[in-house]
C-alpha cells in the first residue's frame, strides 16, 4: 500500500457511507414502529425523510473522498514535519557524522555542479543567433572535414546553390592597426561579405550593417564595430556611428554597432569591414582561405544542400582542372565547428566528476550503514510501537535527503570556488568558458544531483534497517546482527569504490604519462632565451613589396643591434600558435597535378632564423646576402620534406616548383634544415620549407601581412621586451608589436590544454582515492568493533596477533581485489575515450594499469592496517567479559 | 435544500450540530433526534442535509469520526467535537446572537 496517502483507521468510503445510512434508516424505522406504524410503512417513511437515497449516496461518496484526501495530506505534512524535526535533532546530536557526511557529499555535488556549468556554458547553451541549428559552415573538404574555400569556389558555389537563405557569406580574419589621438592598438577584425550578418541572424543595436554596394572595391571604407570595441574605444557613445576611424592608415566610416551577445567569445573578432572582392579575386580558384557560412532555408535538409554542392563540385573539377582537380564540398553545423573538440574533453571531465560523486555517495552510504547499526535498537522500539516499515524508511530517507540538501548548499560554495579556479587555470582555447557561473540552472542541477545522491546513498541502508526483525533488534540489544565483512552490502560498497577510483586513476595515470612524454619530446628548436613578437604591415601603407622588404630589413637590423641580443631574424612564422601558411610543392620532373603536390609549411625568413631559433642546417648551406631579389631562386627544405620529395637521393641542387607562376617558380634546394615540431610537441613534424625574404614572391604578401620578429638573448628574454618595442617604434611608430612572448611561453601554451586536463583528472583521481581509502577504513574499523568478542575467543583459543591481523586483512582485501578486477575491466573498455588526448602511451598501457592497481591495493592495505592492529591488541579476557 | 435560504440553513445547521456534539459523542441519527428533541419539534431538520454537513465539517476538522457500538450493539459511526470545532461553536453562537438581535430590533420595534 502506498504509505503516502494511507489513512489506516478508515474503512473504504463506499462501505462507510452505506453502513452509516443503513444504520440511520434502521434506527428511524425502529422509532416509527415504536410510535405505532406498521413495519413496511415505517421503512417507507424513513426513506422518504432521507430524500433521494441514490443522490445522497453519491454526494456523500464525493465528500468522503475529498475529506480523505485532505486528511491524508494533512497527516503526511504533519509526519514530514515530525521527520524533519527529528532529523535535525539527530544530525545536531552527531556533529562529527553530520560534518563528514555533508562535506563528502558537498565535494561530489560541488565538483559535478562546477563541471556541469562549464559544459552548459560551452556546449549546451544555445548560441545567441537566430535559429542556430540551420547555420552551417560550408567548405572544401580537406582531411575529412569541410574547411576553408577559395574565393572563386565561393563565388561559383554561392551562385549555383539556392538552398541557403540570404546566400552564402564569406569571412576572413584581418588584423587592423587602429590609430587616432590615442596610442596605436592592434585589433583582430574580419572582412566579410555584405550578407554576413543576415546569414548569422543578428541585427546591429545601433546604425546599420553594410550594403551590397559597399561590398565593392573602392567603396569599402566602412566598418561595423563589435560591442566590446565600441565600449572600449568609444565609451559606448551613440555618437560613434557616422564618425571616422583610422585603420591601417586609412579612414573608415563607422556604420553600426553589433549587440553584446555577438561577442561570441572573449577573444572573437572586434570589427568587420566589407570583403569587397576584386574581379581578379572572384576568378581565382586557388588560394584557399575563406570561411564560408550558410543558413539552410526552412525545410531544406543538409542532404538536399549536399546534393547541389556535389553537383557544383563536379562542374568546378571539370572547369578548373588545375586548381579544383579534387575539390569537394561539405557542411558542418556552425555550433559543432564553434565548440570543436572541447565538447568531448568536457564530457569526459563530467563523467570523471560523476565517478567522484558516486564514490562520495558510497562513503556516505557506508556512514549511514554504520550509524544505522548503532540505531538498530531505536528503530526496533519504534517498529514495536507500531510504526510501519514504510514509515521507518521514510524517516531514514528524510535524513539522507536533508543531508544531501545541506551538502548541496555547501556544494554550491565548492562549485563557485571550483569555477573560479577552473577559469583561472584553464587554457584559453575553450570558447565561452568565461560564461560559466552559478545560475538558477546550476542551482537546479545541484538540487537534482542532491536528490539523486540522497536516494543512492540512503535507500539501501534505510531498507536494510527497516527490514530488521523487531524481536531480534530488541533481544540482542542493538548489537548489529549483520555486522562484519561477510556483509554483502558493505563488501559491495568497497568493491564499487575501488572499481570507480581505479577507473579515475587509470585515466589520470595515462594523462600523466602523456604529459611526461610530451615534456621529453625534442621539438627541433631551442626555445630557451628566445623572445618573439608579431607585427602587421597593413596593405594601405605597405602596398609595394619593396617597401615591405626595406621595412623588415630595418626592423631586423634594429632588433639585432639591441644590447643583450646575440642574433635576430624576421620570419613569416615562428612555431607554436598562429600564423604561417602552406603550399603544394612539386619536385621538378613530376607532373603538376594535385596528386603530386606535397603540402608543406612555408616560412619566409631572414638568414638569422636558424641561429636564432637554434635549428641546425644538417646539409648544404644557409641563405646569405648573395641570395638577392634578382639572383637565382633558392630554398631550404626540412629533413622531412627531403625524405618525401627525394627519397634516397641527395636533395641539394634539386629543383622544386612552388608558390608562383612563371620561370621563378622553380627553386634550387641549397640546404636541408632539421625538423621542427611546429604545431606542438604532440604533433609529428610536417614537411616544411624556407624562402629568403629578399626573394619572396609578391603574391605571398596577399596571403599574409603579419610576420614574427625573433631574437636570441644572452640573458633574460623578458628584459628585451621594452627595448624591442622601442627599436621597432624607431623604424615606424605606426607599427605596434603584439603577441610578445618568449618561445618557452609559446611552447608551454601549446601544452596548456594537455596540462590542464592532466591536472584536473589527477586531482579528481586523488579525491577518489582518498574517499575510497576512507571508505575502506570505515568498513574495516566497523568490522573490527563488531567482532571484538569473536577475536577475543580466537585469541583465548590460541590465535596469535599475527594471525588475527592476517584474518582482518584477508577479509578486507577480498572486496578490494574484486573491485580492482572490475575496475581494470572497466578501464580497458573506457580509456579509449581519452585516446585523442594521449601521447606516446596506449590507452591500455599495462604499466599505468599495474601502477594504479598497486597504488590502490597499497592504500587499501594501509587503510585496513590501522583497525587490524587494533584487533590484534584485543585483550581476550576483557573482550569476553564485555558481553 | 431548495426552499430555504441555504446560507441561513447551513450556518444554523452547523451550529446546531456542533452544539449537540458539545455534550458528547453521537451518531448521525442521534444528532438528528437530539436536535428534534431540543427544539421540541420546531426545527425538524432536513435529514438530506445533515449527512453532507457532517462530512464537510469533518473535512474542516471541526468534528472527527470513529467507529463504535451503538446502544443496541450495532456498529455505528460516532462523531465528536474537536478543539477546533469547539472554537467554531463559540464563534457561531456569538454570530447567531448578533444576527438574531439585529433581526429582532427590526421586527419587534413598533
Amino acid at each position: 500500500m502506498n504509505p503516502f496517502n494511507r489513512v489506516w483507521w478508515r474503512p473504504p468510503v463506499d462501505d462507510e457511507v452505506d453502513e452509516e445510512l443503513s444504520f440511520h434508516l434502521e434506527m428511524r424505522t425502529r422509532e416509527l414502529i415504536a410510535a405505532g406504524m406498521d413495519p413496511a410503512a415505517a421503512r417507507g417513511e424513513a426513506e422518504r425523510r432521507l430524500g433521494d437515497l441514490g443522490r445522497m449516496r453519491n454526494t456523500l461518496h464525493a465528500l468522503g473522498a475529498k475529506r480523505n484526501h485532505h486528511m491524508a495530506r494533512t497527516q503526511y505534512l504533519g509526519e514530514l514535519r515530525q521527520d524533519l524535526v527529528f532529523t535535525a535533532r539527530q544530525l545536531i546530536k552527531n556533529p562529527g557524522f553530520t560534518a563528514v557526511a555533508v562535506l563528502t557529499l558537498a565535494l561530489g555535488i560541488g565538483a559535478t555542479t562546477a563541471i556541469f556549468s562549464a559544459v552548459y556554458a560551452v556546449v549546451l547553451q544555445p548560441l545567441p543567433l537566430q535559429d542556430p541549428s540551420r547555420l552551417m559552415l560550408v567548405g572544401e573538404v580537406w582531411e575529412g572535414r569541410p574547411q576553408v574555400m577559395s574565393v572563386g569556389n565561393y563565388v561559383d558555389t554561392d551562385a549555383a546553390v539556392p538552398d541557403f537563405e540570404h546566400g552564402l557569406a564569406a569571412f576572413n580574419y584581418a588584423n587592423y592597426n587602429l590609430a587616432d589621438e590615442t596610442a596605436p592598438e592592434r585589433v583582430v577584425g574580419a572582412r566579410v561579405t555584405a550578407n554576413y550578418f543576415d546569414v548569422m541572424g543578428v541585427r546591429p543595436v545601433l546604425g546599420r550593417t553594410f550594403t551590397a554596394d559597399e561590398d565593392r572595391p573602392g567603396n569599402d571604407r566602412v566598418v561595423v564595430l563589435s560591442h566590446r570595441l565600441w565600449t572600449r574605444r568609444f565609451g559606448a557613445s551613440e555618437s560613434a556611428v557616422g564618425r571616422e576611424l583610422r585603420m591601417n592608415g586609412a579612414a573608415y566610416r563607422i556604420a553600426g554597432v553589433m549587440p553584446k551577445s555577438f561577442d561570441l567569445t572573449a577573444d572573437s573578432e572586434e570589427l568587420w569591414t566589407p570583403i569587397a572582392f576584386t574581379p581578379a579575386q572572384r576568378a581565382m580558384h586557388d588560394e584557399h582561405y575563406l570561411s564560408v557560412y550558410g543558413r539552410l532555408k526552412p525545410g531544406v535538409s543538409r542532404q538536399q544542400a549536399q546534393a547541389k554542392l556535389d553537383a557544383v563540385a563536379m562542374r568546378l573539377r571539370h572547369d578548373f582542372p588545375k586548381d579544383d582537380e579534387t575539390v569537394s564540398f561539405g557542411t558542418v553545423p556552425f555550433v559543432e565547428q564553434f565548440v570543436g573538440d572541447v565538447r568531448k574533453r568536457l564530457l569526459t571531465l563530467l563523467a570523471a566528476v560523476g565517478l567522484v560523486l558516486l564514490i562520495a555517495c558510497g562513503n556516505v552510504a557506508n556512514l549511514l550503514l554504520a550509524r544505522g547499526a548503532a540505531r538498530a535498537r531505536e528503530i526496533s522500539v519504534r517498529t514495536a510501537l507500531g510504526a510501519g516499515r514504510g514509515r521507518i524508511v521514510r524517516q531514514l530517507l528524510t535524513e539522507s535527503v536533508v543531508l544531501a540538501f545541506c551538502a548541496a548548499g555547501a556544494g554550491l560554495l565548492v562549485a563557485r570556488g571550483a569555477i573560479v579556479a577552473v577559469m583561472a587555470w584553464s587554457p584559453n582555447d575553450v570558447p565561452r568558458l568565461d560564461q560559466a557561473h552559478i545560475d538558477p540552472l546550476a542551482l537546479g542541477f545541484a538540487i537534482a544531483v542532491a536528490l539523486v545522491s540522497s536516494v543512492l546513498c540512503g535507500l539501501a541502508p534505510a531498507l536494510r534497517l527497516a527490514r530488521r526483525d523487531v524481536q531480534l533488534g530488541l533481544r540482542d540489544g542493538g548489537r548489529g546482527s549483520t555486522g562484519g565483512l561477510r556483509d554483502r552490502l558493505r563488501g559491495g560498497l568497497i568493491m564499487a569504490e575501488v572499481a570507480l577510483s581505479l577507473l579515475l586513476l587509470v585515466g589520470a595515470g595515462l594523462l600523466i604519462r602523456s604529459a611526461i612524454a610530451l615534456q621529453r619530446t625534442n621539438t627541433g628548436f631551442e626555445p630557451h632565451g628566445v623572445l618573439s613578437a608579431r607585427v602587421t604591415l597593413p596593405e594601405t601603407s605597405f602596398a609595394e613589396p619593396a617597401r615591405i622588404h626595406e621595412t623588415l630589413r630595418r626592423i631586423n637590423e634594429a632588433a639585432a643591434g639591441i644590447p643583450g641580443v646575440s642574433s635576430a631574424a624576421i620570419t613569416s612564422y615562428a612555431a607554436m600558435g598562429n600564423g604561417g601558411g602552406s603550399n603544394g610543392l612539386v619536385p621538378e620532373g613530376r607532373e603538376p597535378i594535385a596528386a603530386n603536390f606535397i603540402n608543406s609549411t612555408l616560412r619566409v625568413i631572414t638568414p638569422g632564423f636558424f641561429s636564432t631559433m637554434g635549428v641546425p642546417i644538417v646539409k648544404g648551406r644557409n641563405f646569405n646576402d648573395g641570395d638577392r631579389a634578382d639572383g637565382q631562386r633558392v630554398m631550404i627544405i626540412s629533413a622531412r620534406l627531403a625524405a618525401v620529395a627525394f627519397p634516397g637521393q641527395d636533395p641539394i641542387g634539386k629543383r622544386i616548383g612552388c608558390c608562383e607562376p612563371g620561370p621563378d617558380a622553380l627553386k634550387v634546394v641549397i640546404g636541408v634544415a632539421g625538423d621542427i615540431r611546429s604545431r606542438g610537441p604532440a604533433v609529428a613534424p610536417k614537411p616544411e620549407f624556407y624562402l629568403p625574404i629578399a626573394q619572396t614572391p609578391d603574391v605571398v604578401w596577399n596571403w599574409f601581412r603579419t610576420v614574427y620578429v625573433v631574437v636570441r638573448t644572452t640573458g633574460d628574454p623578458a628584459a628585451i621586451v621594452k627595448p624591442l618595442n622601442a627599436a621597432v617604434a624607431l623604424v615606424d611608430r605606426d607599427l605596434p608589436l603584439f603577441d610578445v612572448r618568449t618561445m618557452e611561453q609559446r611552447l608551454a601554451g601549446s601544452l596548456a590544454t594537455a596540462r590542464f586536463n592532466t591536472l584536473l583528472l589527477s586531482l579528481l583521481g586523488a579525491i577518489g582515492l582518498v574517499l575510497a581509502a576512507t571508505g575502506i577504513y570505515g568498513v574495516i574499523a566497523y568490522f573490527v568493533s563488531q567482532r571484538t568478542q569473536e577475536i577475543g575467543v580466537r585469541m583465548a583459543l590460541g590465535a596469535t596477533s599475527g594471525s588475527v591481523v592476517r584474518l582482518i586483512l584477508g577479509q578486507a582485501l577480498r572486496p578490494v581485489a574484486i573491485g580492482a578486477v572490475v575496475g581494470v575491466a572497466a578501464a580497458l573498455g573506457a580509456s579509449r575515450v581519452l585516446s585523442s588526448q594521449l601521447f606516446g602511451v596506449s590507452p591500455t598501457d599495462p604499466l599505468t594499469i599495474a601502477a594504479v592497481v598497486a597504488t590502490l591495493i597499497g592504500v587499501a592495505l594501509l587503510a585496513s592496517a590501522v583497525p587490524a592492529r587494533r584487533a590484534a591488541a584485543v585483550d581476550p579476557t576483557r573482550a569476553l567479559q564485555s558481553e | 435544500m431548495t426552499n430555504t435560504s441555504p446560507e441561513l440553513l447551513h450556518g444554523t445547521l452547523d451550529a446546531l450540530v456542533l452544539k449537540t456534539l458539545a455534550a458528547g459523542r453521537r451518531h448521525g441519527y442521534g444528532i438528528a433526534r437530539a436536535i428534534e428533541d431540543a427544539t421540541e419539534g420546531v426545527v425538524d431538520i432536513e435529514e438530506g442535509s445533515l449527512y453532507p454537513a457532517l462530512y464537510r465539517m469533518e473535512r474542516k476538522g471541526w468534528i472527527e469520526a470513529e467507529w463504535g457500538l451503538s446502544e443496541l450493539g450495532r456498529r455505528a459511526k460516532f462523531y465528536r467535537l474537536t478543539p477546533k470545532g469547539r472554537r467554531q461553536l463559540t464563534a457561531q453562537t456569538a454570530e447567531w446572537t448578533r444576527f438574531a438581535a439585529a433581526i429582532s430590533r427590526v421586527l419587534i420595534t413598533p
